[in-house]
C-alpha cells in the first residue's frame, strides 16, 4: 500500500490482493491511509467511462455472472463489525486492571508467607492464607460486580442496533431486482427513491428531483440535491456521488454502485474508528498513580523494618514474613471496592439524569475535561429547519423557534402577515403524516422537504389547521421546484365570495421572486415596487442570509377573472398563464435553530473553565450563527474576517491577536501545519471549525490532546465517530445519533440534550474530590492496622491486632462510610472553578498521604493502643511489664505465666485476653474512624459549614457501630472470629482521641481557610 | 417514632432484668463476669443502632421521592423528538 488509494482503486484487484496479503501488518500504515481524504474519482468520470471501468451497461446493468463474480471478489457489500472483546477478555480485565493487580500482588505475597511458615514451622498460624484467600475474594467478586455493571451498559447499547436487512432495488440483465443491500456489488446500476437507504456509494446517471440528506456524513441539516453532473472536486461536495448509508429524502435517482461495504466513504470511516487506538482515561491514570505511592509507601515500611528485624536478632526467614506481612498490612482491601462502587453510584446518579456511561471510569472523565469539542447539527440544534424570522411591512419580525413555543410572538395582526401566510401554506407540498392529530404540532411527523416542513408547521402553529386553508383554496394546476426556475408555483381556487376565480402563488429564491414582481405588499395594500423598496429588501435579505439562514421569498397575484374564467385550463408545460408582474409579499428565512438549554449549557462550561470548540461539517456563515447563537462566540468577540470589514481593511493586515474568535474553514485546515494549528488552538478562546470531513475532526482533536488538553467530543453523526473514539470522552447522542457513533463513544446523552454535559461535567468534579475523601478516610485507619504488628516486631509485646480484625475494619466497618463520602455534596461551586490539571492535581498525592498516615493515623493507633494497654493492665498486665514478653506469651508449651500480680496464667487464658485486646483495638479504631469520617467530610470547609445533611453518611456511622457491637457481643464470634464481649468501659478509651482527631482537623482546617496560599494550605491540603 | 421509643426502652429494660436474674449470684466465685447480660446488653444496643440507621435511610428514602418527579418532568418536556 505504498501508493495512495485512488491510484489503488483503479486496479482494484491489485489492493484487494494486497488486503489479503497482510490485512495486520499494514494496520497503523492504513489507518494514516485512512485518515486522509476520500479517494473517490468516479464523479470527475464521464457516466461511460465509469460504466467502462465496472464493465456494466447504463440500461442492462451488471449480468448475473458479473454480479457473482464481483460478489465472491470484494465481498459482501455491509460495514465489517468493529472486532468485538470476547467476554472472557472483558472479564479479566475487569480482574487484572488497574486497582485490582495490587490486591492480586497482595494475595499471592500472603501465600508465598504462608508457604514459608508452613515448611518452617509445625503448626502454622493459618493468618496468612486467611489473608490471602480474603483479597482473592475481595478482588474476584470487585471484577464481577463491575464486569456485570458494565454488562449491564452494554447491554442498553446492544438494544440501538438497527437489525433490521437494508434492501435495494438493482438492474441486472435489463431487469429491475429487490435484493438484500448486502448482496449489491460496484457496478450495479442502483435505484432509489424517496424514504429509501442508499445501499452503497452511489454515482448517479440520471436523477428526478433527487435530495439526499447528509446530515449523518457531513452535519449539513439540509437535504442536498444528487444530479449526474459533477460540481466540484472534492467527492463530498460533489452532486452526483449518493453516498452509502445517508437517506434519499425525496425523487429518484438511477446510479452505478461504485464502492460497496468497507470501501464506502462510510465504511472508511467506521474502519477509521474502530482501528483507532484510546488511551487510559484520566481515573485511570489516577489509580495508577496512587498504586505508585502506597507501593512506595509499603516497600519502604517493609524494607526498613525488615532490616531493623534482622538487626534485633531474627532469622532471615521470619524477617522475610514481617517483610511480607508490612508490605501486605498496606494494601487496602477495601479501597478498591469502595472506588468501584463510588463509581457506580455515580453512573447510576447519571443515568437518572440521562447520561449513560459504558464504561465506569468514563464517570470522571468530563469531569476532569478541559475542551468539549461540539458537533453542531443535532447537538447543539435542534435538527429541524424552523421559520426563523420573516420581513413584510418592510420590517423583520421575529418567529419563536423555541422547542416549547415559550418564546415570543410576533405581530400577527398585518393584513400582509394572513397573504404570506396564505401563500407558504399554499405553495407546499408538505403534509403531515396521518393519525397525529394528539400530538404537539412541533412533534408531528411531516412528510416532504425540511423547509416546507418548517413553512407548514410554523403557519399551522400561528393561524390555524393549513389542511382547511387548503381544502377551502383546492390546487388547480402546480409547478414544483427546480434548479433552473428556482422558485416553485402553483394556482389555487379562490374562497367563495372573491372576485377573481383564480389565485397564483409562488415561493423560491428572492432575487427570482422579486425579479418578478413588480408591486410589493405593504399593511395589505399594493404598491408599485420602487428602487427605495428594492434596497430595503436587499438590506433585509442580506441581514438574514449573514444570520446563516436559508431565505425564501414569497409573491401572489390574483388572476384577473376576465382572461382567466372559471374553468381555464391552466397548462403547467406551456405555461398558458402569466407568471410576471407578481405582487411581493414577503421574505421567510428558516435555520436549524439552536436547542433551548444549549446557550445556559455553554456559558456554564465556560465559567468552569472549559473551551467550548464548535467542529460542524455545515457552512462558515451558518456555523458562525448558531455559535453567535448559543454563545460559543460571546457576544462582542470579533473574527480576523469582522475586524478587517469594521476597519476596513484587508484581512491579512488584521493581527490575529487581536480577535479572540476565529472561524476556520475545513480547506484551509488541510493546509495548514502543526504548529500553525497549535498556535490557533493556543491563542484563540473561540473556535469554530465549518466544513470540516471527519478526518478533520479527528486532526482537531489530536491538536487539543498535544497541547495538554482532555477533550470531550459530542457527536451525533457517523462523521463524529472518529473524533468521539479518540477522545478523552466521546459523547454520543441516543436519540438521533448514529450506530456508529454509540459505539465509538463512552458516554450516549438519553435525551440529546446538550445540557446533560454540564451535569456530566458537574458529577465527574465532584466524585473526583469524594474519592478524595474516600480514599483519605480508608486509607488512615491503616496505620492503627500496621503498628500493632511493627510494635509486635520491634518490643517484643503480645499482638495487640490480629489479621482477623484488620480484615473485619477494612471489609467491614469501614466499607459503609467511605462508600457514603460519595454522597457528599460539593463544598463550594464546584461549577466556577478552572478544570483540573491533570499534571498537577492528583487524586492521591503526598499531602494526603501525609494526613492520612503521618497525622490522623498516628492519633488513631495512639487511641488502639490505649485500649490495648487498659484492658491488658484490668487483666493484671502492666505496660511495661509487657515489653519483651512476646516469646514467653506465644509460647504454647509456657502455662504458668505470671502477670504483674504474680498470678499465673495459662496458654489458653493468656490468648483469650488477648483476642480481647484485638477486639479492643477493633472497637477504638472504630470510635476514632467516626470522628475520621466526619473530618474527611471537607477538604477546606469546616464541619459545621458543611451541615450533616449526607444522611448515608449518619446511616454510615450507625451501621459501623453495630457492626463493631454486634461482632463483640454475638455470640458464637470467639470461636468464629475470635473476638470478645468488651466491658461498656473498654468502649470509652479511645473517645478522648476521637475528640482529639475532630479538633485537631477543625483547627488544620482554620489555619487554611484563613491563610490561603500559607504554609498549612501548602503542605496539608490534598 | 413509637417504634423506635419502644426499642429505646427495651435496650434500657433488658440488660436491667438480665442483672436482676443474677441477683443472686455467689459473689466469692473469684473473676466472674457477667458475661451474658453484657452479651445481651451489647446485641440490644447493636440492634438499636442497626435499626436507627435503617429508619434513616428509609426517611431519607421518603423524602427523595418526593423531591426526583420535579427536576424530572421538565427534563422529558425539553427532550426534542426529530421531525422529518
Amino acid at each position: 500500500m505504498g501508493y495512495g488509494r485512488s491510484d489503488s482503486y483503479r486496479v482494484a484487484t491489485t489492493q484487494d490482493k494486497d488486503k489479503k496479503e497482510s490485512p495486520k501488518k499494514k494496520g497503523g500504515k492504513d489507518l494514516d491511509d485512512l485518515k486522509k481524504e476520500v479517494p473517490i474519482t468516479e464523479h470527475k468520470m464521464s457516466v461511460e467511462e465509469v460504466c467502462r471501468k465496472y464493465a456494466t451497461d447504463i440500461v442492462q446493468g451488471l449480468t448475473n455472472a458479473k454480479a457473482a463474480e464481483y460478489l465472491i471478489r470484494d465481498g459482501p457489500n455491509a460495514l465489517t463489525p468493529p472486532p468485538t472483546t470476547p467476554e472472557w477478555v472483558k472479564f479479566c480485565r475487569q480482574l487484572f486492571g488497574g486497582f485490582s493487580i495490587l490486591l492480586w500482588i497482595g494475595a499471592l505475597l500472603c501465600f508465598l508467607a504462608y508457604a514459608i511458615q508452613a515448611a518452617t514451622e509445625d503448626e502454622p498460624a493459618g493468618d496468612n492464607l486467611y489473608l490471602g484467600i480474603v483479597l482473592s475474594a475481595v478482588v474476584i467478586i470487585t471484577g464481577c460486580f463491575s464486569y456485570f455493571q458494565e454488562a449491564k451498559s452494554s447491554k442498553i447499547m446492544e438494544s440501538f442496533k438497527n437489525m433490521v436487512p437494508q434492501q435495494a432495488l438493482v438492474i441486472r440483465e435489463g431487469e429491475k431486482m429487490q435484493i438484500n443491500a448486502e448482496q449489491v456489488v460496484a457496478g450495479d446500476l442502483v435505484e432509489v427513491k424517496g424514504g429509501d437507504r442508499i445501499p452503497a456509494d452511489l454515482r448517479i446517471v440520471s436523477s428526478h428531483g433527487c435530495k439526499v440528506d447528509n446530515s449523518s456524513l457531513t452535519g449539513e441539516s439540509e437535504p442536498q440535491t444528487r444530479s449526474p453532473d459533477g460540481t466540484h472536486d472534492n467527492p463530498l461536495e460533489t452532486r452526483n456521488i449518493a453516498f452509502f448509508s445517508t437517506n434519499c429524502v425525496e425523487g429518484t435517482a438511477r446510479g452505478i454502485a461504485v464502492c460497496t461495504g468497507d470501501r464506502t466513504v462510510m465504511g472508511r470511516i467506521a474502519t477509521l474508528t474502530s482501528g483507532l487506538e484510546t488511551g487510559k482515561t484520566p481515573i485511570a491514570k489516577e489509580i495508577e498513580h496512587f498504586i505508585q505511592i502506597i507501593t512506595g509507601v509499603a516497600v519502604f515500611l517493609g524494607v526498613s523494618f525488615f532490616i531493623l528485624s534482622i538487626v534485633l536478632g531474627y532469622s532471615w526467614l521470619e524477617a522475610v514474613i514481617f517483610l511480607i506481612g508490612i508490605i501486605v498490612a498496606n494494601v487496602p482491601e477495601g479501597l478498591l471496592a469502595t472506588v468501584t462502587v463510588c463509581l457506580t453510584l455515580t453512573a447510576k446518579r447519571m443515568a437518572r439524569k440521562n447520561c449513560l456511561v459504558k464504561n465506569l471510569e468514563a464517570v470522571e472523565t468530563l469531569g476532569s475535561t478541559s475542551t468539549i469539542c461540539s458537533d453542531k447539527t443535532g447537538t447543539l440544534t435542534q435538527n429541524r429547519m424552523t421559520v426563523a424570522h420573516m420581513w413584510f411591512d418592510n420590517t423583520i419580525h421575529e418567529a419563536d423557534t423555541t422547542e416549547d413555543q415559550s418564546g415570543s410572538s410576533f405581530d400577527k395582526s398585518s393584513a400582509t402577515w394572513v397573504s404570506l401566510a396564505r401563500i407558504a401554506a399554499l405553495c407546499n407540498r408538505a403534509v403531515f403524516k396521518a393519525a397525529q392529530d394528539t400530538l404537539p404540532i412541533l412533534k408531528r411527523d411531516v412528510a416532504g422537504d425540511a423547509s416546507e416542513s418548517a413553512l407548514l408547521k410554523c403557519i399551522e402553529l400561528s393561524c390555524g389547521s393549513v389542511k382547511a386553508m387548503r381544502e377551502k383554496n383546492k390546487k388547480v394546476a402546480e409547478i414544483p421546484f427546480n434548479s433552473t426556475n428556482k422558485y416553485q408555483l402553483s394556482i389555487h381556487e379562490t374562497e367563495e365570495g372573491n372576485e377573481n376565480s383564480y389565485l397564483l402563488v409562488m415561493k423560491g429564491a428572492p432575487e427570482r421572486i422579486l425579479d418578478r414582481s413588480s408591486h410589493i405588499m405593504v399593511q395589505g395594500k399594493e404598491q408599485p415596487m420602487d428602487e427605495e423598496m428594492k434596497e430595503a429588501f436587499q438590506n433585509a435579505y442580506q441581514e438574514l442570509g449573514g444570520l446563516g439562514e436559508r431565505v425564501l421569498g414569497f409573491c401572489h397575484v390574483f388572476l384577473p377573472e376576465d382572461k382567466y374564467p372559471k374553468g381555464f385550463a391552466f397548462d403547467t408545460d406551456e405555461v398558458n398563464f402569466e407568471t410576471d408582474n407578481l405582487c411581493f409579499v414577503g421574505l421567510m428565512s428558516m435555520i436549524d435553530p439552536p436547542r433551548a438549554a444549549v446557550p445556559d449549557a455553554v456559558g456554564k462550561c465556560r465559567s468552569a473553565g472549559i473551551k467550548v470548540i464548535m467542529v460542524t461539517g455545515d457552512h462558515p456563515i451558518t456555523a458562525k450563527a448558531i455559535a453567535k447563537g448559543v454563545g460559543i462566540i460571546s457576544e462582542g468577540n470579533e473574527t480576523v474576517e469582522d475586524i478587517a470589514a469594521r476597519l476596513n481593511i484587508p484581512v491579512s493586515q488584521v493581527n490575529p491577536r487581536d480577535a479572540k474568535a476565529c472561524v476556520i474553514h475545513g480547506t484551509d485546515l488541510k493546509d495548514l501545519s502543526q504548529d500553525q494549528m497549535d498556535d490557533i488552538l493556543r491563542n484563540h478562546t473561540e473556535i469554530v471549525f465549518a466544513r470540516t470531513s471527519p478526518q478533520q475532526k479527528l486532526i482537531i482533536v489530536e491538536g487539543c490532546q498535544r497541547l495538554g488538553a482532555i477533550v470531550a467530543v459530542t457527536g451525533d453523526g457517523v462523521n463524529d465517530s472518529p473524533a468521539l473514539k479518540k477522545a478523552d470522552i466521546g459523547v454520543a447522542m441516543g436519540i438521533s445519533g448514529s450506530d456508529v457513533s454509540k459505539q465509538a463513544a463512552d458516554m450516549i446523552l438519553l435525551d440529546d440534550n446538550f445540557a446533560s454535559i454540564v451535569t456530566g461535567v458537574e458529577e465527574g468534579r465532584l466524585i473526583f474530590d469524594n474519592l478524595k475523601k474516600s480514599i483519605a478516610y480508608t486509607l488512615t485507619s491503616n496505620i492503627p492496622e500496621i503498628t500493632p504488628f511493627l510494635f509486635f516486631i520491634l518490643v517484643n509485646i503480645p499482638l495487640p491486632l490480629g489479621t482477623i480484625t484488620i480484615l473485619c475494619i477494612d471489609l467491614g466497618t469501614d466499607m459503609v462510610p467511605a462508600i457514603s463520602l460519595a454522597y457528599e455534596a460539593a463544598e463550594s461551586d464546584i461549577m466556577k472553578r478552572q478544570p483540573r490539571n491533570p499534571l498537577r492535581d492528583k487524586l492521591v498525592n503526598e499531602r494526603l498521604i501525609s494526613i492520612a498516615y503521618g497525622q490522623i493515623g498516628m492519633i488513631q493507633a495512639l487511641g488502639g493502643f490505649f485500649a490495648y494497654f487498659v484492658v491488658l493492665a484490668e487483666n493484671g498486665f502492666r505496660p511495661y511489664d509487657l515489653v519483651g514478653i512476646r516469646l514467653n506469651w506465644d509460647d504454647r508449651s509456657n502455662n504458668d505465666l505470671e502477670d504483674s500480680y504474680g498470678q499465673q496464667w495459662t496458654y489458653e487464658q493468656r490468648k483469650i485476653v488477648e483476642f480481647t485486646c484485638h477486639t479492643a483495638f477493633f472497637v477504638s479504631i472504630v470510635v476514632v474512624q467516626w470522628a475520621d469520617v466526619i473530618i474527611c467530610k471537607t477538604r477546606r470547609n469546616s464541619v459545621f459549614q458543611q451541615g450533616m445533611r449526607n444522611k448515608i453518611l449518619i446511616f454510615g456511622l450507625f451501621e459501623e457501630t453495630a457492626l463493631a457491637a454486634l461482632l463483640s457481643y454475638c455470640p458464637g464470634m470467639d470461636v468464629a472470629l475470635r473476638m470478645y464481649p468488651l466491658k461498656p468501659s473498654w468502649w470509652f478509651c479511645a473517645f478522648p482521641y476521637s475528640f482529639l482527631i475532630f479538633v485537631y482537623d477543625e483547627i488544620r482546617k482554620l489555619i487554611l481557610r484563613r491563610n490561603p496560599g500559607g504554609w498549612v494550605e501548602r503542605e496539608t491540603y490534598y | 417514632m413509637d417504634l423506635v421509643t419502644l426499642v429505646v426502652f427495651g435496650s434500657w429494660l433488658a440488660p436491667a432484668l438480665a442483672s436482676a436474674e443474677n441477683a443472686d449470684k455467689d459473689y466469692d466465685s473469684a473473676f466472674e463476669y457477667d458475661y451474658e447480660s453484657l452479651r445481651i446488653g451489647g446485641l440490644v444496643f447493636a440492634v438499636v443502632l442497626f435499626v436507627l440507621g435503617i429508619v434513616l435511610i428509609v426517611t431519607k428514602k421518603c423524602s427523595c421521592s418526593s423531591d426526583k418527579p420535579r427536576p424530572k418532568t421538565p427534563d422529558e418536556e425539553t427532550a426534542v423528538p426529530i421531525a422529518q
